[in-house]
């Protein structure tokens, strides 16, 4: 069989020969004109040249008409060959078969070019590529995985397995969300993410930081980015794509913060429920004595351990919310409630000091969506102040309503020192206090800052109102549950999940 | 409600009589803790068994024997994590008919206390609540 490089020759010598018989049969017809213009014309020299040089003239311009229509030929059979293969198209395939000069050489560079558009065209099903696109992925050193539209995972690579801990074979075929329990640090969660994106885009990407798997207690927990791509048309149902970029000793340092405290506040509360324990039983004991100093003492007592177990739990939310781990669960909740509860409790501490705490709550107040332990540690946190500050005053009054704008408020006013306008500004700062009855008044300048954290969590706001010598108020709205469940009606779930910019998790498949 | 004032309604009814007697088993390593407990429950007309080994505390809380058991967490030998897990595991505990509560100081992890407690049937920080009002958790758990 004959090669390219023949064909070229081949077609060279065609060339070559074409040029050689048309140079003849010029000359040839140039002499022929000559002998006839000496024997049939009677001319003087100069007409005689003047005839000769046309007949030259119209056989250049014939010869090289005739030459580069047959030179051109190839060319243009191969231009209309690229123009009719590729996807634009718009011309019909060349008749290769009418080509005088290099036939075989067109025919040849044709089968070449086809062969080549067929091969690019197939390449994904070719054995060899399949084995090189299975090869990067299953070796890729980040974990990999790929969904399909109904989050089933289908694919996940070596390095996946190795990092989850299971493997890859027992991940496939399963629920993505089943095999990897994640927790995000905003509500923009991967779930939400691909649910949106699903509805309308065709291909997307995504990324997220500090992302935290959740495993059982007897696993080191595992924390990392995500970075995630979608295509919707994909023909194999490869829809999704997670790739995960292992964190986990770097964030886990911020973590273990958290964790000191946490076990610092273990070691604290020991002690603090023997103490609350023992005083309830010397109050149970020397009850029927009638020793009214022993039963003040023992009151004492107790209000002072009940205050001991606030600060150890604004400690403990407070390494929480600088942590962006403070997580609410917020709840339809009756406010009316939450807030004689937390009154009540703290009704013991305003005793020993004389103090009376007048409630005044409004009749017919909506429903709130509240987390109700750390929204009861806001109002106690302002009574605690509101003790601690009030001096000589006798009266604190606590006082809810529904502000114009449809929020619920709730005020905490005491008539006692009062702030000076200098320090107003700073009130809500961690560690800030009043330098001017620092001496006097104890307190680490915590709650304050917890209360302000928690109730921006609940999308409410606190503020203050004060004059020297004359108290303050202390106020904070939340909102109506109606309006909450209202902003987040897309949830399947009556509770919703909140963070001071806390933890969020990925499914409710996963919460209570 | 206060135990005391139970006592004066008639002077012949016993608390423990006014309802079967429940059984209660403390699972507690903390002694002292342990003894306000008993201490409390019993006067409210509770048996209180306290167990202060987390190897042996599972042993009685899967003979069945009770009708509540309150479960620390941090315990020797067998913490109450598996504790838990294995009483509500039906291969290991095929039946149990009791309440289990978690009374705990520790700090969890949000997800990881929620976790917990959807196992238990309720978790107790055992600084916020005195023994008497435990007595007045147990007395509404039903």
């Amino acid at each position: 069989m004959a090669s390219s490089s023949d064909y070229l020759s081949r077609t060279k010598r065609q060339y070559l020969t074409s040029l050689i018989l048309m140079l003849l049969a010029a000359n040839v017809i140039l002499i022929a004109s000559w002998i006839t213009l000496k024997t049939y014309l009677h001319l003087n020299d100069l007409g005689y040249s003047i005839a000769l040089l046309g007949v030259a003239l119209v056989l250049s311009f014939s010869l090289a008409i005739i030459l580069s229509n047959h030179l051109i030929a190839p060319l243009r059979a191969l231009w209309q060959l690229v123009i009719n293969i590729t996807p634009a198209g718009g011309l019909p395939p060349p008749n290769i078969d009418q080509l005088k000069i290099g036939r075989e050489l067109v025919a040849d560079l044709s089968a070449k070019v086809l062969q080549l558009t067929m091969t690019v065209a197939n390449a994904p099903n070719q054995p060899g590529s399949e084995l090189s696109v299975n090869f990067v992925a299953n070796n890729l050193p980040l974990p990999l995985f790929v969904l399909d539209p109904v989050e089933t995972i289908v694919f996940a690579n070596v390095a996946a397995g190795k990092y989850i801990g299971i493997s890859t074979a027992d991940m496939i075929g399963k629920n993505f969300y089943m095999v990897l329990d994640m927790s995000f640090p905003s509500e923009n969660t991967f779930e939400r993410w691909l649910k949106q994106v699903k509805t309308s885009s065709a291909t997307a990407t995504m990324s997220w930081e500090r992302v935290r798997l959740n495993v059982l207690d007897n696993h080191p927990t595992l924390l990392f980015d995500l970075a995630a791509y979608y295509n919707k048309d994909n023909p194999e149902h490869y829809e999704t794509m997670a790739v995960l970029f292992d964190h986990t000793k770097q964030y886990s340092q911020d973590d273990q913060a958290v964790s000191f405290v946490a076990l610092s506040v273990h070691e604290l509360r020991t002690p603090l429920t023997l103490l609350r324990g023992y005083i309830e039983a010397l109050e149970d004991e020397t009850k029927d004595l009638g020793n009214s100093d022993l039963s003040q003492f023992i009151e004492k007592m107790n209000a002072t351990a009940q205050q001991l177990s606030v600060f150890v739990n604004n400690i403990l939310n407070v390494a929480r919310v600088d942590n962006d781990q403070l997580q609410l669960s917020l709840n339809e909740e009756n406010w009316r409630n939450i807030v004689v509860d937390a009154v009540n409790a703290i009704s013991l501490r305003a005793k020993v000091r004389g103090i009376t705490i007048e409630t005044n709550i409004a009749p017919n107040l909506p429903s709130v969506g509240v987390d109700h332990l750390s929204i009861y540690e806001v109002i106690n946190n302002l009574l605690d102040n509101a003790i601690k500050y009030s001096g000589s005053s006798k009266v604190i009054k606590v006082d809810a309503h529904l502000s114009k704008e449809g929020l619920v408020e709730t005020t905490v006013q005491d008539f006692g020192l009062g702030i000076s306008p200098s320090i107003m500004p700073n009130l809500f700062t961690k560690f800030y206090r009043d330098h001017h009855n620092r001496s006097q008044i104890g307190g680490t300048g915590l709650g304050l800052y917890l209360a302000k954290a928690i109730v921006n969590a609940h999308g409410g706001n606190i503020w203050v109102r004060s004059k020297l010598g004359e108290g303050s108020v202390f106020g904070f709205s939340i909102q109506p549950y109606a309006s909450l469940a209202a902003d987040n009606k897309n949830s399947d779930n009556k509770e919703i999940t909140r963070g001071a910019h806390g933890w969020i998790k990925n499914h409710s498949l996963y919460r209570r | 409600m206060d135990n005391d004032a139970q006592i004066t309604l008639g002077d012949t009814v016993r608390p423990a009589d006014s309802h079967p007697t429940k059984k209660v088993l403390c699972i507690e390593d903390e002694r002292f803790i342990g003894e306000l407990y008993i201490r409390a429950l019993s006067k409210a007309g509770y048996d209180v068994t306290l167990e202060v080994d987390g190897a042996r505390g599972l042993t009685l809380a899967q003979s069945d024997a009770y009708d509540i058991i309150l479960l620390d967490l941090m315990l020797p030998n067998v913490t109450g994590i598996e504790i838990l897990r294995t009483l509500r595991d039906p291969n290991k505990t095929p039946h149990l008919k009791a309440k289990i509560i978690i009374t705990t100081n520790l700090e969890q992890r949000e997800d990881v206390r929620q976790d917990i407690e959807r196992q238990a049937d309720g978790y107790i920080v055992k600084a916020e609540m005195t023994p008497r009002e435990l007595v007045d958790f147990l007395n509404n758990i039903d």
